[in-house]
């Protein structure tokens, strides 16, 4: 919502206040300042008058002119196709600084001396008002030729920008905000006097209004005889700083004035509504359509009320006559109707969606005052209106509750002050308790809290203390933020073990989910409206998210990349949960001395040892992913404490070249599952630790994990673990290999002896003979 | 005697000195073959040469223990210096990872509230629109759905574009008093250089019996909170406008980057946008069948905290795993 400080200063008196200070009121009361705009024209531009106007001789589109600048007669050349005798203009004299940093100097066009400038208002640095010269009239005050255009405040304006809330549609006019800095500033709102001239002759001899039913719309109807309609120029300037323009001169009166007044202005040709030859009064119908919105309709539907005018009936002629239509439908109705079966609206509905003004009448006659002062017109005596009788909200409210909700005092008299000049009749009231009845431009205040509200903006927040909340002390640590806790915890253990944390969106695009094996959102719990195509469903991994990253980052020059990602993740029928995913690409470490500036690349087993230093100890098994992302050979079930809690893999070689990556390895984790709680201390044995190394022969395709299993299950006594510790092939073994492994014995009763070690040892061996058919070289 | 101080004395390396060593003090050493004279003397001249004897064999053991240290002492250098390096070419950054800005901002804001006694409630965010809007005095008409423009899904479930809806869901749950926070992802179907699709947001509720809970508490915990996220800042309400709440204030703190005086990233008026608030709207106590009730909620966006806290120009960079951004947070 724009206003400017002359537009205000005709609803309430703002002399003494700064421009600074109402904005900085505004901002206060709780309509957001957006945007402050200063128009200034310039010294050395004055008001003149053209006095003769001849074509240049030597171009067509010059004119050459002379124009009374008050002091003198001046010759000025001037381009503009609007210029003509008898207009009264700005015009930059000799020495002008213009805004655009011109200097007006005397000049010769095409041969012809010109001293000075008519101006348009861009050049003035007033708001852009389009093509041609400004043509001031009577609606600019006093402008004395020869005076500076400075000195008047019409055009000195200072535009301010609100952005409004949703709730207030009654700020929605000039009106409105002025009725808000009322309150603020303890000042009157000026009324505006309606006069009925019943002298005329009546509306009834031309218009003519039946309704079917009660339609719970407000309307109000005077006819008008139009002519040598005109758009004043103050009204063309405001419409400029508002941004806004119409088809037709009628249209942008009556945009001045529902943006002057709230009250919503339409325009009708009166041919429109009489049907016969013959006809001379217009036959008005309130209907209803097939969607219940109240219509308007003439030989067609004519306009739908609170929604849109069509086109067909708009008034487009400078005369004859037209029929001026006021309107109200409360926002709730029109908003409700609106999200069941939407229909195209008008430029007003913003208005009226948000509650446009239902005191028809000021509107109307400010609009009808306006088209007769400035113009020829006339208009029939009286006014056509269907009034639906407004139940009136009454709030009570007792200065207790008040002051408990608020935190603080307030006194009485300065709630009185504020509903009073909030337009609000608190006359009902008792001692002990306000009894508010709220006025219908308020839809938006039902209860007390909403009362509590207007005195909150009026009083300013800034004034009400701040007072700590004394509460019953009460344990609020529980499972929501555990895992809140847990999460953290593993984001500190990634970042600590060298990987990035980065967040992605938890959408992805379908196409290369599907493409890489995932399934996604099932098609009927699809989302309906994705942004863009390339995040059009939800993830059901963080995998690819983290490949792309890590994409991005090789293509900014990084040779390692390391990342990780905790977050949601859907199934296919939109089940969400947490996941922990992690990407490893390139080298191993930074570049430097030690590794002669050459790092080796990650290998499968520094990137499980990672992974583990992350999550702790895993146990690996071979496995084949259900997606095509992980290299045939080189992928595993990863699991913890013997639970499957996720997958680990090196990126297959193509979609490395699909991502541009070098050797990549990633593992995707089901968070709920990487286990974390409080520890069980084991009893520790104080005797000292045997280590003894056995080398078996076997066939180079034998799983490791047969042979884990094997020696596990032979439950050798004291064997606390052991692990494979080389690995070794030549041609003399074949398809066999030699595999080291070393076992660590320790007992909590005694240092063991050699005889038990050797028998342990030949119990495995004796195990694997028999059961995979293996042993010793 | 003498010649052997001078050859302790010149002797180079502890190998020669080991070497004169044995030479003077071994069994067949020079001072064995003296103290071997005493045998063929007299009781008094054997008593001088003894005396003169032991104190050679004292003096030259004090020799020859100082030039042993002073010779190793010189060895050990000479070793050491062998093995010298030129540290300056050592220096080096940290090899670890870093914790995502927008997440640790999220933690510090958790620990605020925690510590306050607020518990921390997540949610889901696949939402219906009771939870998401409805609920929340938001009607299928209301004007101000408008602001929340939201991803739906085929079955008219949505995500959701706040996390008010943990807010409701903890309260259908759970009877009051209520005092938490709901930290977590958010969603809207907005997409240029100031909003992400995604992003995430903490909000605040506390519900106490009626007529305990006002809006100069909710002040005291705002304050206070803004502080502790960004240090002595000008704190300022204004009087908006939110379905869910009345009276609502929108909170600015004093800009960050030029103090108040005027900048690019205040739009010049010295003051930046951080919280949404307000006393909680009887209607959404109605939603959830509270009664005589009385309370505050309060919303922010984490992403805005980050970017304001860290100075971080460009939102959309926080969504792409960059490594330039995150390698300063190490």
């Amino acid at each position: 919502m724009i206003v400017t400080r002359s537009w205000l200063n005709e609803w309430i008196d703002l002399s003494g206040i700064s421009t600074e200070e109402i904005a900085k009121t505004f901002n206060s009361i709780g309509l957001e300042v957006d945007r402050i705009q200063e128009f200034r024209v310039p010294k050395k531009i004055v008001f003149a008058k053209v006095l003769e106007c001849e074509k240049h001789p030597d171009a067509d589109k010059l004119n050459v002119c002379q124009v009374d600048i008050g002091s003198s007669i001046r010759q000025i050349v001037c381009g503009a196709a609007n210029v003509r005798v008898g207009l009264t203009v700005a015009v930059a004299t000799l020495g002008a600084n213009m805004p655009s940093g011109l200097v007006i100097k005397p000049v010769k066009l095409r041969g012809i001396d010109s001293d000075g400038m008519i101006c348009a208002a861009i050049e003035l640095g007033l708001a852009d008002m389009g093509k041609g010269i400004l043509e001031i009239d009577a609606s600019m005050g006093e402008c004395k030729l020869g005076n500076e255009v400075s000195t008047n405040p019409l055009f000195n304006d200072d535009l301010i920008d609100i952005e409004l809330t949703a709730n207030r549609g009654d700020c929605l006019s000039i009106r409105g905000v002025a009725r808000d800095l009322s309150a603020a500033f303890d000042r009157p709102i000026k009324a505006y006097t309606v006069t009925d001239n019943d002298d005329k002759r009546g509306i009834g001899r031309v218009f003519a209004l039946s309704h079917e039913k009660d339609l719970n719309v407000n309307l109000s109807y005077k006819a008008l005889s139009l002519k040598d309609l005109n758009v004043p120029t103050l009204i063309a300037l405001r419409l400029a700083q508002i941004e806004e323009d119409r088809k037709s001169k009628i249209e942008e009166i009556l945009l001045y004035v529902t943006q002057s007044t709230g009250v919503i202005l339409r325009a009708y040709e009166h041919e429109f509504f009489c049907t016969g030859e013959e006809d001379k009064i217009a036959q008005v119908i309130l209907s209803v359509d097939a969607n219940g919105y109240a219509i308007i309709e003439g030989k067609e539907t004519a306009s739908i009320v609170g929604i849109v005018q069509k086109d067909v009936s708009k008034s487009k002629k400078e005369e004859g006559t037209v029929l001026l239509e006021a309107s109200y439908i409360p926002p709730d109705i029109i908003s409700k109707k609106m999200s069941e079966s939407k229909i195209e609206s008008g430029p007003f509905f913003y208005k009226t969606s948000r509650g446009s003004e239902p005191e028809l009448k000021t509107g109307l006659a400010y609009c009808v005052d306006l088209i007769e002062s400035s113009s020829n017109s006339s208009t029939f005596g009286g006014r056509i209106e269907l009034t639906n009788t407004y139940n009136e909200k009454i709030v009570s409210i007792t200065k207790q509750e008040i002051d408990k909700i608020i935190g603080a005092e307030i006194d009485k008299v300065v709630v009185s002050k504020i509903f009073k000049n909030l337009g609000f009749d608190i006359s009902k009231s008792s001692p002990n308790s306000f009894v508010i009845s709220v006025p219908q431009f308020r839809h938006d205040i039902i209860n007390k809290q909403d009362i509590v509200e207007e005195i909150v903006r009026m009083v300013g927040i800034d004034n009400i203390p701040s007072k700590p909340f004394i509460l019953t002390e009460d344990n609020r640590l529980e499972d929501n933020y555990f895992e809140y806790k847990r999460r953290s915890i593993f984001r500190h253990r990634g970042a600590n073990n060298g990987f990035y944390e980065a967040i992605h969106f938890v959408f992805d695009e379908k196409k290369t989910l599907n493409k890489y094996g995932f399934e996604t959102t099932k098609e009927e719990l699809e989302l309906l409206n994705p942004i863009v195509q390339t995040l059009d469903t939800l993830r059901p991994t963080l995998l690819t998210g983290l490949l792309k990253s890590a994409s991005n980052n090789v293509k900014n020059g990084y040779s390692s990349v390391r990342l990780f990602e905790i977050g949601s993740v859907f199934t296919p029928l939109r089940e969400e949960s947490y996941n922990m995913a992690f990407i490893f690409s390139g080298d191993k470490e930074t570049q430097n001395l030690t590794n002669a500036g050459k790092p080796s690349k990650v290998d499968f087993a520094y990137f499980v040892q990672k992974i583990s230093d992350v999550v702790g100890c895993v146990e690996l098994r071979e496995t084949k992913t259900t997606h095509a992302l992980s290299h045939d050979f080189q992928s595993a079930e990863v699991l913890i404490d013997g639970i499957i809690v996720g997958e680990l893999f090196r990126v297959h070689p193509n979609v490395e070249k699909d991502y541009d990556l070098d050797v990549t390895y990633m593992c995707e984790l089901d968070f709920a599952k990487i286990p974390y709680g409080l520890k069980v201390a084991q009893k520790t044995s104080k005797y000292q630790a045997s280590f003894r190394d056995l080398s078996v022969i076997m066939p180079e395709v034998m799983s490791y994990e047969k042979v884990k299993s094997v020696i596990s299950a032979a439950e050798i006594a004291n064997l606390i673990r052991f692990y494979p510790v080389d690995k070794y092939s030549d041609e003399a073994l074949g398809e066999n290999m030699s595999l080291s492994l070393r076992f660590v014995l320790q007992s909590n009763e005694k240092t063991l002896e050699e005889e038990d070690i050797t028998s342990a040892m030949d119990t495995i061996l004796a195990a694997l003979k028999s059961e995979l058919g293996i042993g010793l070289r | 005697m003498k010649e052997w101080y001078d050859k302790i004395n010149d002797a180079l390396s502890v190998e020669t000195l080991e070497e004169i060593r044995i030479c003077v003090f071994g069994k067949k050493g020079v001072l064995a073959a003296e103290f071997a004279k005493m045998k063929d003397l007299s009781g008094q001249e054997k008593g001088k040469l003894a005396k003169e004897l032991n104190t050679h064999k004292a003096s030259l053991m004090n020799e020859f223990t100082a030039k042993k240290i002073t010779l190793q002492t010189e060895a050990l250098l000479v070793a050491m210096k062998a093995e010298a390096i030129d540290v300056s070419m050592f220096s080096t950054s940290s090899q670890s990872g870093a914790l995502h800005p927008v997440m640790e901002t999220m933690d510090r804001i958790v620990e605020y509230f925690s510590s306050m006694n607020f518990a921390v409630k997540t949610g889901q965010i696949v939402e219906d629109d009771f939870n998401n809007f409805e609920a929340l005095n938001l009607p299928k008409y209301h004007p101000a759905r408008d602001m929340q423009d939201t991803f739906y899904f085929k079955d008219e479930m949505m995500l959701r574009t706040h996390t008010s809806p943990v807010q409701i869901r903890t309260m259908m749950s759970t009877k009051p008093p209520i005092r938490m926070i709901a930290p977590g992802a958010v969603f809207r179907r907005d997409y240029d250089i100031t909003h992400t699709p995604m992003f995430h947001q903490v909000e605040g509720l506390l519900v106490d019996k009626e007529g305990t809970v006002s809006f100069a508490n909710l002040k005291f915990i705002l304050e206070d909170f803004l502080k502790y996220m960004f240090g002595e800042v000008e704190v300022r309400f204004r009087p908006s406008f939110f379905p869910f709440t009345e009276p609502s204030a929108e909170v600015d703190i004093s800009c960050v980057f030029c103090k108040g005086e005027g900048c690019r990233v205040c739009s010049h008026t010295g003051w930046l946008e951080v919280l949404g608030c307000g006393i909680v709207d009887p209607n959404v106590f109605e939603a959830v069948n509270y009664k005589d009730v009385s309370g505050y909620a309060f919303g922010l966006g984490v992403e805005r905290f980050a970017m304001l806290i860290h100075q971080i120009g460009d939102l959309r960079s926080l969504f792409e795993g960059d490594i330039k951004l995150l390698e300063q947070f190490q």
